[in-house]
């Protein structure tokens, strides 16, 4: 079985994100950037799945500026087999994602397209749902368990009050929830071994998909501050205060 | 006469700052090191800088032996009340100025929490580089009473490096203002520096002006797994040479297994290693990068490491450096009786071998937890305490071993207390490591800002 893994190069989960004067976005030069933690996990099961010996093969891929061939880099430390960049400078936005992942499908045609349930820059969670919609695929969002069998993978997916397990017939599309697993460390022997792995690079236009954003950011704000805490004196005083101010009781 | 010195106090300082109960002279009359019963008159807790001098002025005058206290995260119970001493806390006395950008510069009260100064320098887009474990407890007053180290030590220096300016009450209650923040200043001997690493012997610290700078860019994380103790000064060697390091760690297997049964943290890797070492750079390009890979396949090749591993994320940084951190807590419980001694980092490998056969043959019966910041020649050794010993036999059996090590690392030239400080713990082996000479100067030293001996008593020197 062949597992497509898409990951993307984002801001490091723990920089403290500031906006740009100008409000048409966020800081990213000289920020700390790393593989998006949902990516991570994704490209840690397609892992996990290669050494059941359920998967054969994992090809990881990456739509982004020349430096997300780090991020490549790192997931074919991880255990992928081979990389595939499609490189441009452009925002790319979920749909123009998803249309580029199909081609990708297209191409390579794998049995299972795994990716984080969103990323944490851009928060959307739309990419895997869309990615299935445009080439028919059943998929399996959030999901918290997978457990491939008899041509089919069952994905256990984390809902409002519970858990859910869904069958999906393979080929199938799942997005990863935080507790699937816990990523490992990258070795420093495979990070060395990865340097022989193959990353190709293609383009957008090279796939044929057009990326022009769908939608307009108008304006990027940082949300309003906290006001500090205060101390009260008594017990009195605090339930006053939760009934009258905050009115929560 | 004790009702009489706490009307006395309450009068400075008002009466919910003198506290007497049990639970609080428990609680403020010992330090993290637990090998002393505490024993405090009561605890006076000033709220400013002319409180702090009518305390001391008022102790001076009546005979009244003080013990200054911070965070009491120290190990070496500097900061115990084991004699019906009073504790003078500095808790209340936490305000932190704003940051002059031109100097990079902030002044901080005593009682200001080191993680505070951390994220106030980070907040200002500076840096407060002097790192331990502890930041969360420890206040900047006592870090500088003791000359706090930790993990950037190899790249940053010592607390005495960031310390531009100190205000100090002396034991008669003046204040001195010692060296203003001034880079320059060659008027003479400066005082300064000998408050700095006094642990309360000569004054209490009130006020400290720190130096900050600018911050590491990508800090990142290799641990490395080793075979045998032999190999930890190679890989030290191999890496100290190639890249501009901002920490070079090491623990033991056993000490990593500790971290693990507490913590709810990934194992680095599954290969078996004995030793590990964790190994911070500033990855500021593709080529430090590209350094780091050769420098751990040079040490690969000549079979020093068995296995490694990279941070790829902040996340994953902040993981592997917990393996080293969480050690102390992870043992605390297992009251170990440590020994922190260092020698010049070139030293490091005889260092290890001599320490692990005392070890071997003089402790045979004990856990032993093997960790320190061995990039500076600094060695945490710790033993812990079986549950079936009772404490008094366990610390005399770990002091009748305390000779050997000691001799070994006086013929090194080396330290008996790297960074922890001298206190209670470390006061009579002093001379393994400062000369007769000096600890008689440092005696001189002490009456002079001390006649009436009321400054921390006991810990540091024995008058
Ligand atoms: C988990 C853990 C890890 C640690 N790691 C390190 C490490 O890596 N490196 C390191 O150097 N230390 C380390 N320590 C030791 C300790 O945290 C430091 O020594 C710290 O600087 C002590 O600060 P404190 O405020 O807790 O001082 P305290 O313990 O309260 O006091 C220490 C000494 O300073 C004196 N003192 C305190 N405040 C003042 C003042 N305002 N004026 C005059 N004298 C004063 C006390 O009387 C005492 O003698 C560690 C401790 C723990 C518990």
């Amino acid at each position: 079985m062949k597992i497509l893994v898409a990951v993307k190069r984002v801001i490091d989960y723990n920089v403290k994100v500031r906006v740009k004067a100008d409000n048409t976005g966020v800081e990213t030069a000289n920020v700390k950037m790393s593989m998006n933690p949902f990516c991570e996990i994704a490209v840690e099961e397609a892992v996990r799945l290669k050494e059941q010996g359920v998967a054969s093969e994992i090809i990881v891929a990456s739509i982004g500026p020349q430096q997300s061939q780090e991020t490549l880099r790192t997931a074919l430390a991880l255990g992928a087999d081979r990389a595939i960049l499609v490189k441009t400078d452009e925002e790319v936005q979920p749909l123009a994602v998803s249309k580029i992942l199909k081609e990708l499908v297209n191409k390579e045609s794998p049995d299972m397209v795994i990716l984080g349930k969103q990323t944490i820059d851009g928060d959307n969670n739309q990419t895997g749902q869309m990615l299935s919609a445009l080439l028919d695929w059943p998929q399996g969002t959030f999901a918290s368990k997978v457990v491939v069998e008899d041509g089919k993978v069952n994905v256990t997916r984390e809902i409002d009050g519970g858990l859910e397990t869904v069958a999906l017939q393979l080929p199938a599309v799942v997005t990863t929830d935080l507790r699937l697993n816990e990523p490992r460390f990258a070795s420093l022997p495979n990070i060395m071994k990865a340097k022989k792995k193959t990353l190709d690079e293609t383009t957008p236009d090279e796939l044929g998909v057009d990326i022009s954003p769908r939608v307009k950011t108008l304006k990027v704000e940082s949300p309003p501050a906290r006001e500090a805490g205060i101390k009260v004196e008594s017990v009195d005083e605090l339930v006053e205060k939760l009934k009258n101010e905050a009115k929560v009781i | 006469m004790t009702t009489e010195i706490i009307q006395a106090l309450e009068k400075i300082v008002g009466t919910a700052h003198v506290l007497t109960s049990k639970d609080d002279t428990h609680e403020y009359g010992q330090d993290w090191s637990k090998l002393f019963t505490p024993d405090a008159l009561a605890i006076v807790r000033p709220g400013t800088i002319d409180e702090v001098q009518l305390i001391v002025k008022y102790a001076n005058e009546h005979k009244i032996a003080l013990v200054p206290s911070g965070g009491r995260t120290g190990l070496s119970g500097g900061a115990c009340a084991t004699n019906g001493e009073l504790v003078l806390s500095l808790d209340r006395l936490n305000k932190i100025s704003k940051v002059n950008k031109v100097d990079q510069t902030v002044v901080c009260e005593a009682g200001v929490i080191t993680e505070q100064l951390q994220n106030t320098a980070e907040d200002n887009g500076l840096y407060y580089p002097v790192d331990f474990a502890s930041t969360g407890s420890s206040q900047i007053g006592g870090n500088i009473a003791t000359n706090a180290g930790g993990i950037k030590v190899i790249r940053w220096g010592m607390t005495r490096d960031w310390i531009l300016g100190l205000k100090v009450v002396t034991a008669n209650g003046d204040l001195l203002n010692l060296n203003q923040g001034l880079i320059k200043n060659a008027t003479g001997y400066d005082l300064r520096h000998l408050f700095i690493g006094s642990e309360g012997t000569l004054g209490i610290i009130v006020e400290a002006t720190i130096k900050l700078t600018r911050p590491p860019k990508d800090l990142t994380v290799m641990v490395l797994g080793l075979s045998e103790l032999s190999d930890v000064y190679p890989v030290m060697e191999t890496f100290q040479q190639q890249l501009n390091l901002t920490a070079f760690e090491f623990f033991s297997d056993k000490a990593l297994n500790k971290v693990l049964s507490h913590h709810d943290l990934p194992k680095p890797f599954d290969s078996p290693a004995e030793y590990y070492v964790l190994i911070e750079f500033e990855n500021e390009s593709e080529q430090t990068s590209e350094t780091a890979f050769s420098a751990f396949e040079q040490v690969l090749e000549n079979g020093h490491v068995v296995d490694g591993v990279i941070s790829q994320s902040e996340t994953q940084a902040q993981q592997l450096w917990a393996l080293r951190e969480r050690i102390s807590e992870s043992i605390s419980h297992e009251i170990p009786y440590k020994n922190d001694i260092s020698v010049t980092p070139s030293n490091v490998a005889s260092f290890l071998e001599s320490i692990n056969t005392i070890v071997k043959e003089k402790y045979p019966e004990f856990e032993i937890i093997w960790f320190g910041h061995i990039g500076d020649g600094n060695l945490h050794l710790n033993i812990l305490k079986p549950a079936c010993l009772e404490l008094d036999e366990f610390v005399a059996k770990c002091k009748s071993v305390n000779p050997n090590i000691f001799e070994t690392i006086q013929q090194l030239g080396g330290s008996i207390s790297a960074e922890h400080g001298v206190g209670l713990v470390k006061r009579d082996y002093l001379e393994y490591s400062r000369s007769h000479e000096e600890v008689l100067l440092m005696k001189q030293i002490k009456q002079v800002f001390d006649p009436n001996n009321i400054m921390n008593p006991g810990k540091l020197i024995a008058l």
